[in-house]
């Protein structure tokens, strides 16, 4: 295997999850650098070594797609390309962040999840409450519907409240993304 | 290197790619091999790059026939690229010559 097929091999991989067209251009991009720099008299693992790390330029490519759709469109899955994006570049040189980062991300998460689940159970009990009481519940009709009702906008409001904090979130990590990855990274130690 | 160098190398990669673009439409490996020798960056860096700048619309991009190999695909500023070049230059130059006064001050208090 030689080096010029490794490394568009491993670029290749590293942009999986990519539009294929968009994956065909980037990879075309990259193999004329290579009949350029052998045209200039250059070996193909000297052009490789000069290009840097496939696996990280490749993920540099996909957080900037991901922060791009993220401008273009204020979407679920396009908040989800930039966690992913600048979670994936963070991960190869941000070891102190990594784990903060991802923590955030998980009880953010939680708290949806339980906001969710409370607003429902809420939404559940209101019906029962009001028509015939809740079960083994000491109080009257009209407490048992307070109750529901008040879990019910609870849950409500603690997912508007996560829903929030993750755009917050996401812009925060766009931002970081772009100063950080505006790309250059210094010439590789090889 | 120093991971201060680094930052101001990516502050100023943009305006040192339409820089050279002012001067003659190019092609990627050109660019690459032209600015890696001058600010010493990795190569491969320039193309994320081209493919923002070309998604902003500060340049375009055509096909060339080479006498070796597949057609090259060469980069051409564009009007809106020639103004963020006069833009980002003048502000550049107002930057580097307010850092060179403060300096200059510094060095004059502690001779």
């Amino acid at each position: 295997m030689n080096e010029r097929q490794t490394f568009l091999r491993r670029l290749k991989a590293g942009l999986k999850g990519m539009p294929r067209s968009a994956v065909a251009d980037i990879v075309a991009d990259y193999d004329s650098h290579f009949e350029a720099g052998q045209a200039a008299g250059r070996s193909e693992a000297e052009v490789a070594a000069r290009l840097g790390d496939p696996t990280r330029l490749a993920r540099e490519l996909q957080a900037e797609a991901g922060l791009r759709r993220w401008e273009d469109e204020r979407s679920m899955a396009a908040a989800l390309g930039v966690i992913v994006g600048v979670l994936g570049l963070a991960a190869l040189d941000l070891f102190i962040v990594l784990p903060l980062l991802t923590a955030a991300v998980a009880s953010v998460f939680s708290f949806f999840v339980a906001g969710l689940a409370i607003c429902l159970s809420g939404s559940v009990m209101l019906p029962f409450a009001l028509i015939t009481n809740l079960p083994g519940f000491a109080g009257d009709r009209l407490q048992a519907g307070l109750l529901s009702l008040g879990l019910a906008s609870g849950g409500a409001s603690l997912v508007a409240v996560c829903i929030l904090f993750t755009i917050g979130l996401v812009n925060v990590l766009a931002r970081y993304g772009r100063a950080h990855y505006r790309l250059i990274a210094p010439q590789p130690s090889v | 290197m120093d991971p201060n160098l680094v930052q101001f190398k990516k502050g100023v990669l943009e305006l040192c790619v339409l820089a050279l673009l002012s001067q003659a439409d190019s092609y990627g490996y050109d660019i690459a091999s032209r600015l890696a020798d001058a600010i010493d960056m990795g190569e491969g860096t320039i193309y994320p790059l081209m493919r923002r700048m070309q998604k902003d619309g500060m340049v375009s991009t055509y096909l060339v026939e080479s006498a070796s190999g597949p057609p090259r695909k060469y980069y051409r500023l564009t009007a809106s690229g020639r103004d963020s070049l006069n833009a980002q230059k003048a502000a550049w130059t107002d930057f580097t010559r307010s850092v060179a006064a403060v300096l200059e001050q510094h060095q004059e208090k502690t001779p």
